[in-house]
């Protein structure tokens, strides 16, 4: 058997952007030294990679838990070993798209909790504000640092079936997947010694200094060592190896809501030697359970009083309460409009068409077309309760176009796009699967950096176009080249 | 700190140690067992750490196998291996942040290990001792990873006073435990066997030879693990600890209510630095080692209260 053999054969899917081979099935250009790196090795030998890559995330530490009958039992996110490839020009584009986005983003939510021009000039319509559950009233005219509301944005990218790319998602309040990227490129690091510096891979480690200079210059006392924490909800959330990363990575302190509390609008944390006033705190808690005397008094997760000192500008939250009203999926279609709106541009990054089904034409339209539809819940997120029409069964439809019916504004419906592949090694031999890719992006006061990287996400079941973590997802490391 | 960082760190150090002692005292005396005449008994060892109903160790209190996989496999025991190390990791989890690394690394290899199946299955069938051994080099890197990797600041010194702490009332508890015993069979103190595991238990036997020349006595036993200075499992040595460390702590952390711990510490430092043979034994060994305890854990609950408390 040759050692090329796990190479060839490669069953790519028809009418789908392959990020490796072309449609003539070869090698893209930026693909070519790995697979000259790949052919190197046997099946074997890569599955002997694939294994040392799962005992580093084991013995890391880098599990979640699934409890299935009273047995806890470790697993880890699946890990692909094949980088993803994101050649310069490319990710020049996507950069450039990001920002601007961002920026259009980020000045629709100071508009939205001050002055509403954008409602008032009748480019978004107001009950699509004033429907949202993520709009809060508590936020209005709420002065928030250098009016930054986004400090940290997840937008999730796909790829047509030209490679085009489209913006599937912004995740402005509390995006995850960053520790992932990290990880990914220090596990990759060892698998495949010398061949990122060959290939001449961007480094992607400068993250969390980043993000620790934005969050100490947005700190309200103006002190040369400002008190910033990371709270996050507990060992218990699944994206808790990622808050003992980012808190480890950056030096600040790790806390949970009963380390707080608030006396006179401001923040303390308890700690051995008496109080210590808290200055900015990067939060990985919903807004929902921030605060019991604001929001869902039940909630154990957050601190009581902490809005007040938010409002009172005592304290600053990262990101902003409130943003969800940006993110909003059927917020997401006026996107464009908000960019040509505030920033007199055409947006760079395209949206993937959305029918509102609280719009009865549309609602029509999409009932017609039901089986080249994806539908979603406006505030769903993770995969959960979506409807894909192209596999769907006839008594699914039926009664999800009943729950549509119930609350029309809870839905929106996008065509079916078809998703890009990559190639995955799978069962000792390559395998494409669909994957999609959140860059992450980080806005200070001195602008919008991002760094040359993200999450690619895998949809590992064959077909499927579901990349979500929770929905049998896995990931790959993510490769921005420099030339 | 937070306290509660301070909390966790401190009691992923008591886990730690406990585990430790545990795996120790398994090792010697399942030697012993190989070495007995009569059936071994495990019961003194099954009671230093938990209490089960009486009907479980008359289950097991003569099979060596089955009380080898209740301390260290066993689920509905508290303090097995598997649970103490998976206490200790949860301690550690949420504390991340302030472990190096290659500490927490080290925790989750020792965590992944007692879950092996290679592991519990020789411990059914195969040599318990490789088992044992395997272990023990586990919390060893433990200990040398802290010590090598550790930054010397307030972290590490709740977890010194909590590992010594534990270390303390785990040797007063095994001397209190085994001399009961012998009260009430002083036929055991005839031979050399019973002291000489007793010594080997707490790591104790070439200090003791080196220390005293001539046989095995009882009050020389007791005068190494309750009065040694230099002795680094005798509760002397490790109470001087406890009071080293809670020293270091104030020095940055000088908080009203330190003032009475450091007198319950200075106090139980006192008792046991002026104390002699002649005068536990004058006063009973039972409850001069009962004094200490109740002292041990006066220590306990004032870090608890004043330190770790969420207010």
């Amino acid at each position: 058997m040759s050692e090329l053999d796990f190479l060839n054969h490669y069953p790519q899917t028809p009418d789908t952007w392959d990020e490796m081979f072309s449609s003539d099935n070869n090698i893209r250009p930026p693909y070519q030294k790995v697979i000259e790196y790949l052919s190197t090795e046997s099946a074997d030998g890569l599955a002997k990679k694939e294994d040392l890559a799962k005992n580093l995330f084991m013995s890391q530490g880098i599990t979640f838990t699934v409890y299935n009958s009273g047995e806890g039992i470790e697993k880890i996110f699946p890990f692909d070993i094949i980088p993803r490839i994101i050649t310069a020009q490319d990710w020049s584009f996507i950069e450039k798209g990001i920002k601007q986005r961002l920026k259009a983003l980020n000045t629709f939510l100071k508009d939205i909790y001050s002055n509403m021009f954008i409602v008032k000039d009748g480019v978004v319509p107001a009950d699509i504000i004033y429907s949202c559950p993520h709009f809060l009233r508590e936020m209005y005219k709420v002065k928030v640092p250098y009016d930054i509301y986004v400090h940290i944005a997840g937008i999730d990218l796909i790829r047509d079936f030209d490679g085009t790319f489209y913006v599937l998602e912004d995740n402005l309040r509390t995006p995850s997947g960053v520790s992932y990227m990290l990880e990914n490129r220090e596990i990759t690091k060892r698998l495949f010694p010398d061949l990122l510096p060959q290939c001449k891979v961007r480094s992607v480690t400068e993250y969390p200094e980043i993000l620790y200079k934005n969050l100490k210059a947005i700190s309200p006392r103006q002190i040369s060592n400002p008190t910033i924490v990371l709270l996050s909800p507990g060992s218990y959330n699944s994206a808790y190896f990622e808050h003992t990363t980012l808190a480890r990575l950056m030096g600040v302190e790790l806390v949970e809501g009963r380390d707080l509390l608030v006396e006179n609008q401001t923040v303390y944390m308890k700690t051995t030697n008496g109080r210590q006033q808290v200055d900015v705190i990067y939060r990985r808690v919903d807004d929902e359970y921030l605060d019991p005397l604001v929001f869902n008094p039940d909630s154990i997760l957050g601190v009581a009083g902490i809005m007040s000192a938010y409002k009172k500008g005592n304290v600053a939250i990262v990101n902003a309460v409130g943003n969800g009203v940006a993110d909003d999926k059927a917020i997401y279609s006026y996107v464009p409009q908000m960019i040509r709106y505030y920033l007199n541009e055409e947006p760079l990054l395209k949206n993937v068409p959305t029918y509102q089904l609280g719009n009865k034409d549309e609602r029509e339209y999409v009932f017609a077309n039901i089986n080249s539809m994806v539908v979603k819940r406006t505030n769903g997120s993770g995969g959960y309760g979506m409807l894909m029409g192209h596999v769907a069964s006839d008594e699914e439809i039926h009664q999800y176009k009943q729950e549509i019916n119930s609350d029309p504004r809870q839905f929106i419906a996008q065509p079916t796009i078809s998703l890009s592949a990559a190639p995955c090694f799978i069962n000792k031999a390559l395998h494409p699967r669909r994957i999609d890719l959140r860059p992450f992006a980080l806005c200070g006061p001195d602008g919008i950096e991002i760094v040359p990287g993200g999450l690619t996400r895998v949809a590992l079941n064959e077909g499927s176009l579901v990349v979500n973590s929770s929905q049998g997802g896995g990931s790959k490391d993510t490769w921005v080249l420099a030339s | 700190m937070l306290s509660r960082v301070a909390s966790n760190l401190y009691w992923l150090s008591r886990y730690m140690e406990r585990s430790d002692g545990i795996l120790r005292i398994l090792k010697i005396n399942y030697a012993s067992s190989q070495d007995a005449l009569n059936e071994f008994s495990w019961r003194p060892v099954i009671r230093i750490y938990d209490s089960p109903e009486e009907a479980i160790i008359r289950d097991i209190e003569f099979k060596s196998r089955d009380v080898l996989q209740y301390m260290i496999t066993g689920k509905s025991n508290p303090n097995s291996i598997i649970n103490i190390i998976t206490l200790a990791r949860e301690n550690a989890r949420s504390v991340q942040d302030h472990l190096t690394k290659d500490l927490w690394q080290c925790l989750n290899e020792y965590y992944h290990l007692v879950n092996d199946k290679r592991l519990i299955s020789s411990l059914k069938k195969g040599d318990p001792v490789s088992v044992l051994d395997e272990l023990i080099k586990q919390v060893m890197l433990y200990y040398g990873i802290g010590e090598v990797t550790m930054e010397r600041g307030e972290g590490r010194s709740f977890m010194n006073i909590g590992k010594y702490l534990e270390r303390s009332i785990q040797s007063t508890d095994i001397l209190d435990i085994k001399f009961n015993k012998a009260n009430s069979d002083p036929d055991l103190l005839r031979g050399t066997t019973y002291l000489r595991y007793l010594l080997l238990s707490l790591g104790a036997y070439d200090l003791y030879l080196k220390t005293y020349r001539q046989g095995f006595d009882p009050e020389n036993v007791l005068e190494l693990v309750v009065l040694n200075n230099d002795f680094p499992r005798s509760v002397l040595y490790s109470v001087n600890n406890i009071f080293r460390y809670f020293e270091r702590l104030k020095q940055n952390n000088d908080i009203v209510e330190s003032k009475e711990l450091s007198f319950m510490i200075g106090k139980l430092q006192s008792t046991i630095k002026y104390s002699t043979v002649e005068s536990i034994t004058h006063q009973g060994l039972h409850a001069y080692l009962g004094q200490i305890k109740k002292d041990l854990y006066g220590i306990g609950n004032a870090l608890n209260l004043n330190y770790f408390a969420y207010a």
